[in-house]
């Protein structure tokens, strides 16, 4: 497997792990995925715009070469994680 | 300003200039601001940082200033305190929607 699907598939499956182990209960929250479909409306806007405009370039040797638009599928387990684990981080800070 | 960099300020302008709106008492919550954008700016940047330089993907040099530090541009740093402030904004958001539409 590539390196950027593998870090991908590997950071993404870490962040319900990482949800139950601080218990954050995201997973079980309804609104997390309403989050979900509204940060993945930017992310297509923003991500879509520095992949079409090749301002960020990828190396096809380096991820699965599957596309969606501009877009490389990696980079959609690259977003989940990132706001996923951000979101932890906020609840987990609140909570105390 | 570079291209990338105009971006970013696009992205930010919205969620910016709506977090002062007082019901969300964004300016309140300061240290756990720094704790979830710092966090994911070492984590996530850590892996940026790891992949420029394996050479998973690169940055047009017109499109980026020329600062690098550990070598990715100031913009894609900055990525990582934006994108997750614009991500804390929209989930602050969507409680404060969900606890007005219950009352109603």
């Amino acid at each position: 497997m590539r390196e950027y699907t593998l870090l991908a598939i590997i950071f993404a499956a870490a962040i319900p792990v990482m949800d139950r182990i601080f218990r954050t209960g995201l997973m079980k929250n309804r609104l997390f995925y309403v989050f979900l479909a509204v940060i993945f409306f930017f992310k297509l806007l923003v991500n879509g715009y520095l992949t079409s405009r090749l301002i960020v370039i990828y190396n096809p040797a380096m991820f699965s070469g599957i596309r969606l638009g501009s877009i490389p599928l990696e980079d959609f387990l690259f977003g989940f994680s990132m706001v996923g684990f951000c979101l932890i981080v906020w609840e987990k800070a609140q909570n105390r | 300003m570079s291209e990338y960099m105009a971006v970013l300020l696009i992205s930010l302008s919205l969620p910016l200039l709506l977090s002062f709106w007082p019901p969300l008492k964004f300016y309140r919550r300061f240290s756990a601001f720094t704790a979830a954008i710092g966090a994911t700016l070492l984590v996530f940047g850590g892996w940026d940082v790891l992949a420029a330089a394996r050479g998973h993907w690169s940055f047009r040099q017109e499109a980026v200033r020329p600062f690098r530090f550990l070598g990715l541009p100031l913009e894609e740093i900055l990525f990582f305190v934006v994108i997750p402030f614009c991500c804390l904004f929209t989930w602050e958001t969507l409680k404060y929607l969900e606890r007005k539409f219950r009352k109603a």
